[in-house]
């Protein structure tokens, strides 16, 4: 059985123009002149107000008072803000933050007051000057901890806390979700494996490290109207977020006006709320006056969402004959002091954990565990590259146990188009085991290979991975699209470019449908005054959903015009075609009239009259087949994730057995793009992400003190790769099953890429050496040490 | 304090306080804004912008440091078209977000002048203190050698 | 954004140069030189200085040239400034390897050379190979000038022999047939501070110099590695020899960049590799200088 979707995207793949070429960016020139403008570039003349936030140094404390004095006559200050300006609570899925701490700090760097001055330097001047005093309680720093039943509470009025309905908080403990899939009998299933492998793997927190810092600029206007500019990946969400939030001092959804221009970079950092309504409640204060807030690269560290942290159980039985029969996966996420966003990665993975395989019997816990470290939130992956370590890790090593090769064993297993998943709904089409066969030939998987280098060895990996998008059930985009004189043609939309090439992907899509070359549009970043709806840019889905909105708004468009053509000359709609920006007719074929010549003013008829005028649509998609209501003791009976995306990744390295070093002499990646509208961006984002995700892998790692603060929160000692930390060769590949509903079959392959970095690191480490390293990073460090006490 | 800086071969007379820096100088009183405020401790290259024809940092740089001394930034170098450079980083879709575009291009300007035939290495040589968490650095290396097979920069 | 103000002078001599420290002793004047480190300590608010002294318009502080078999560098010699020098290239290399390690491009266009050992962190990159090579610092005070060996420069953490009231002119270094080698341990290709690191210098008739970085709060020599080298061609029970003394020569610790042990067991194999390479250099058919050696 499959899934049936309600709307039936257009595709005629043999007859393709735009979609599927390497167009260049829409928005190349700007980014290679500098004149791409970002929030921080933008002037906003001498009234400039800047803020200084003041942090906790502790990670669990009672705010015993505050004073504010000395700062407010400090040099320069306009105003000096606390949490008792702003008593008002917000969340993107759960209600569990403050604009500004109230009676209790929950993690370290938390913010607790605000000074609003002249000058960036006399905001931080004065910010030092203001005085906290703190009842400093014990931290709770790990999840497993957390969840023991005599731990402290954290948040003592979780049961209060309102929240989506598919999250199930409980009361008095620690966990603010617990998402439970129960599918089959797995004690039973184990009992009967022949073979049955149990570990635990641990995975630590990272952070995104988008270049561009968070930055905010917020004006309250003397007529009331909030504007915010800001780096973000969800204006309109934003935009929910601070009209909800501060509807208390009297805004409606109306007042509250969201401009994101181009964003440094986002990995999932800039998405949801964080920072940015410090910025927003600030400006209230200090009417007419813009207020910027920009975070250091500290702050961006520690008080931006972080990756959350896991501790991973894992147990899998198999049969002799390499078929998966159990799979029972217990995740404790270091969800950290507040899970408004990040409660909600917890949920994605425990609907999952199984990956990308045929299960039968699955026991998923994926438990969010409230802890006194930095808010957890979304980051490219989603939770999935987390269990993926522990799973893909735990793959290969049963199949080694039971004397099976690690890819015929993973090819048995695969998912494919129909099977059931671990919540009952069925897998979409997919190309998995066409990528799994190319990336094994890529890597020439099952070839042994020696170094001439005594002092090195080269092991080979493979890796599987599935991601889903994660999001309400009734998360929607929506388009506007209008032609100009010339026959161009402006979108709006309101997903963000973040780099991955969204614009022009649009751009592509429109110029499909309408025959007008990608160079002749258009689409511009959101303003959501003027922009319509997008949920978010988060969850790979914007090229699926933004992208059928646009398609939606082209064929509107296109019916519009044939529409005036047969006004005008009678030919009947059906028998009207597009080309090379002209109407043209199946049935006259003399007949041609240029889009430019009637977009805008319509058409003369005989008699003197005009017909037709400017031509604009618009488009909005939302999936209607899916549903968030399962039953929180089994995760039956919903339908929560619109399709899986999927893929392989399979690497060479070399290891040099003293040091520990790695190079990644190969890596290719395979991922099922369904219809890559734009190749060159699709690799783009193979290679982007695979670098990304073997950092996770080699060396990053956000390290805490015991008392809870982050001890490396810059680049000097969170280490992100430079042009000399990338693999010597990529081999980007992809599949393009299509996805039935995607625009020309596209589904998204932008988080997908960092999914299997970290267990194909593990398991090529494993390859050369022997030696199996279950906890992340797979440092040269850890490498060398194992290696050396594995030899005594 | 008074100081004399020549941007983009524009003179400007500045009045700066001695802990200001040069990154800041540029943005705020100079209006040029394609050197980018990422990290301020030089870890990142956002900041980058030619000194004399040199790459530095300018979050490093007190901007009283930088009296008669040249800068360039991207816009210095785009003013009659774009370089060839830059003509293979549009063509060959090099950046993503395009943050850290402009430090790019200087540095790899910088490598082009001192080294118009470099080896793949010396351009991961040259671009190592540049942060790029988008592209994974392929494309950009490749683009910049073959600008270097196209001719100068 | 560097929140706390101070006062800037650039002196256009030495002598003005020494008078304004002298007028302003103590830790509340700092000089300034390539500012990769000042700036961003200060940026960081690490250091808090009333006067900053930029030392960048005194003249003749950036020449390197060869006074006989004698290398002289001055102290506003940049990094780049030496991977760049012919006469580096051809007299000492090894200062090449070093400085090719240090940060990236755009920070060895301004960092000096001088300012990296006078900021003195125990990671400092041109410690062990000055340390190796015999350099000799030299320094101008309100009293003229006087010399320091580099075995007396470091002196504890992040201090040195520089009193307050001195200016590093230039460092000399008096140069014959070598071999050489610095080992780097990072925690990735890319820029990084050293973990640990080893400059070695080998002359004709097995003469060694051996100095490590990381290890200890200062880049530190080994009298006692040198003198069970000294003497004699290198082979495997000799470096066993040695590598098993290294344990009681460095003092590791660990943190968040890398374990005392792991520090140790990479001191090990760097000091291996970095024997190995020096010697063959000096025999001309050693790896090239830059290769990395781990």
């Amino acid at each position: 059985m499959t899934t049936t979707y309600p709307f039936d995207a257009e595709s005629k793949d043999d007859e393709l123009k735009s979609v599927g070429t390497p167009a260049v960016r829409i928005d190349g020139l700007e980014k290679i002149s500098g004149a791409a403008e970002f929030v921080d570039d933008i002037d906003f003349g001498p009234g400039l107000l800047h803020a200084a936030i003041v942090e906790s140094p502790h990670a669990f404390a009672r705010i015993l008072s505050i004073d504010t004095t000395a700062a407010e006559q400090a040099k320069g200050v306009v105003k000096v803000v606390t949490g008792k300006d702003f008593p008002y609570k917000f969340g993107m899925y759960m209600e569990d933050r403050y604009i500004f701490a109230q009676d209790h700090v929950r993690f370290a760097g938390e913010q607790v007051a605000g000074v609003i001055a002249r000058s960036h330097r006399e905001a931080v001047q004065a910010a030092a000057l203001i005085e906290v005093d703190y009842e400093v309680l014990e931290p709770l720093l790990d999840p497993k901890e957390a969840f023991a039943e005599e731990a402290d509470l954290i948040h003592p009025d979780l049961g209060d806390y309102t929240h989506v309905p598919w999250f199930f908080p409980k009361a008095d403990t620690n966990i603010a979700h617990w998402r439970k899939i129960r599918k089959g009998d797995t004690e039973k299933a184990f009992a009967e494996a022949d073979f049955v492998l149990e570990d635990t793997y641990r995975v630590p927190r990272y952070a995104h490290c988008a270049i561009e810092p968070h930055v905010t600029v917020s004006k309250l206007d003397h007529a009331d109207r909030l504007t915010v500019w800001t780096a973000s990946q969800s204006p309109h969400t934003q935009r929910h977020l601070f009209a909800e939030a501060l509807a208390p001092l009297g805004f409606t959804h109306k007042d509250v006006r969201v401009i994101t221009p181009y964003i440094g970079g986002g990995f999932g950092g800039k998405a949801g709320v964080s920072m940015e309504i410090m910025g927003a409640a600030m400006a209230t204060l200090v009417k007419g006056r813009p207020v910027k807030v920009r975070w250091t690269r500290e702050q961006e560290f520690y008080n931006t969402y972080q990756r959350q942290g896991v501790i991973a159980e894992l147990k899998v039985g198999v049969m002799n004959d390499g078929t998966i029969t159990a799979v029972q996966h217990r995740l404790y996420w270091d969800a950290g002091a507040y899970v408004e966003y990040g409660a909600n990665v917890v949920n994605a993975a425990g609907l999952s954990a199984t990956g990308p395989y045929r299960v039968p019997n699955i026991t998923n816990d994926s438990l969010c565990m409230y802890t006194n470290l930095p808010p957890g939130g979304p980051y490219r992956g989603f939770g999935y590259s987390e269990f993926h370590f522990g799973l893909e890790s735990h793959m290969d090593r049963i199949a080694e146990a039971i004397g099976m090769d690690a890819v015929e064993f993973r090819r048995k297993n695969a998912i494919v188009e129909g099977d059931e998943l671990s919540y009952g709904a069925h897998m979409n089409p997919s190309g998995l085991i066409e990528a799994i066969d190319k990336t094994a030939a890529a890597i020439d998987w099952g070839v042994e290979e020696t170094s001439d280098n005594p002092d090195t060895v080269i092991g080979k990996g493979m890796a599987l991975f599935w991601k889903a998008p994660a999001m309400p059930p009734n998360a929607s985009s929506a388009s506007f699209l209008k032609f100009n004189e010339d026959g161009s043609i402006n979108i709006t939309v309101s997903g963000m470019e973040l780099g991955q090439g969204y614009l022009t992907v649009m751009a592509q899509i429109a110029s499909e449908v309408l025959t007008v070359p990608v160079d002749k549009i258009r689409v511009e970043t959101p303003d959501t005054d003027r922009n319509p709806y997008e949920w978010q840019t988060v969850a790979s889905h914007v090229t699926w959903s933004s992208g059928l909105a646009v398609q939606k708004a082209a064929i509107e468009a296109r019916e519009k015009i044939f529409d005036v053509i047969h006004q005008v000359y009678g030919y009947e709609d059906d028998s009207l075609y597009l080309e090379n920006e002209t109407v043209r007719c199946k049935t006259d074929p003399e007949f041609v009239k240029p889009l430019r010549e009637f977009v805008i003013d319509g058409i003369q008829t005989e008699e003197g009259t005009w017909r037709g005028g400017p031509i604009i649509a618009s488009g909005k998609f939302m999936p209607e087949f899916t549903n968030a209501n399962s039953d929180p003791e089994t995760g039956q009976g919903g339908h929560p994730n619109v399709h899986y995306t999927v893929g392989a990744t399979g690497v060479v390295l070399e290891i040099d057995k003293d040091t520990g070093r790695v190079w990644v002499r190969k890596a290719a990646l395979a991922v099922d793009a369904g219809r890559a509208i734009n190749p060159d961006l699709v690799k783009g984002q193979i290679v982007g992400g695979l670098v990304q995700g073997l950092a996770t892998v080699l060396y990053e790692d956000m390290r805490f003190d015991e008392g809870g603060k982050m001890m490396n929160p810059n680049f000097t000692d969170y280490k992100i790769p430079t042009a000399f930390d990338i693999p010597d060769e990529i081999i980007p590949i992809i599949v393009e099953v299509p996805q039935p509903d995607g625009p020309f079959g596209a589904r998204g392959v932008g988080e997908h890429t960092m999914i299997a970095a970290a267990p194909v690191i593990a398991n090529a480490v494993y390859n050369a050496l022997g030696t199996r390293i279950k906890s992340m990073p797979v440092t040269q460090e850890k490498i060398a040490m194992a290696f050396r006490e594995q030899q005594t | 304090m008074e100081v004399e800086i020549k941007v983009n071969g524009e003179d400007w007379a500045l009045s700066v306080a001695p802990a200001d820096v040069l990154l800041d100088v540029l943005r705020e009183q100079v209006g040029t804004k394609s050197p980018k405020i990422g990290c301020e401790r030089g870890d990142c290259g956002s900041c980058t912008i030619l000194m004399d024809g040199r790459t530095v940092r300018s979050c490093l740089v007190l901007a009283v440091e930088a009296e008669r001394h040249e800068i360039t930034t991207v816009e210095g170098i785009s003013f009659e078209g774009l370089s060839p450079l830059q003509d293979v980083f549009l063509s060959s879709n090099a950046f993503q977000c395009g943050f850290c575009a402009p430090g790019i291009v200087l540095s790899a300007t910088e490598l082009l002048e001192q080294n118009p035939d470099p080896s793949r290495h010396d351009v991961q040589e040259a671009l190592a203190g540049n942060l790029c968490r988008c592209t994974g650095y392929e494309p950009i290396i490749e683009a910049v050698l073959e600008a270097a097979k196209g001719g100068s920069a | 954004m560097i929140a706390k103000e101070f006062d800037y002078q650039r002196p256009a001599t030495l002598e003005e140069a020494t008078a304004i420290l002298v007028a302003h002793p103590g830790e509340t004047t700092r000089i300034l030189a390539g500012g990769t480190d000042l700036v961003a300590w200060l940026r960081d608010d690490a250091v808090a200085p009333d006067l900053v002294v930029d030392i960048k318009d005194i003249p003749d502080l950036r020449d390197i040239r060869m006074e006989g078999d004698t290398l002289h560098l001055g102290s506003l010699t940049t990094f780049t400034d030496l991977i760049e020098s012919d006469i580096v290239e051809e007299h000492a290399p090894l200062l090449i390897e070093m400085a090719s390690t240090v940060a990236s491009a755009g920070i060895r266009n301004r960092a000096t050379m001088v300012g990296n050992i006078c900021s003195a962190v125990p990671s400092c990159d041109a410690g062990p190979v000055l340390l190796a090579l015999d350099t000799t610092v030299h320094l101008a005070g309100p009293g003229g000038a006087r010399s320091v060996h580099i075995d007396d420069w470091f002196v504890g953490l992040r201090q040195t022999a520089l009193t307050d009231d001195e200016v590093v002119t230039h460092v000399t270094i008096k140069l014959q047939e070598h071999g050489g080698a610095y080992v780097k341990l990072m925690r990735y290709a890319g820029e990084d501070l050293a973990q640990a690191a080893v400059g070695i210098v080998v002359y004709p008739d097995h003469d060694y110099r051996v100095a490590f970085g990381a290890v200890a709060p200062t880049p530190i020599r080994s009298a006692r590695i040198e003198e069970a080298l000294a003497g004699k061609p290198l082979d495997e029970s000799l470096i066993a020899e040695v590598v098993g003394m290294v344990p009681d020569e460095i003092s590791p610790i660990t943190d968040m960049r890398a374990t005392a042990e792991y520090r140790t067991h990479m001191c090990q194999v760097m000091l291996k590799r970095g024997l190995e390479a020096a010697v063959q250099r000096l025999a001309g058919i050693g790896p090239a200088y830059e290769t990395r050696l781990i």
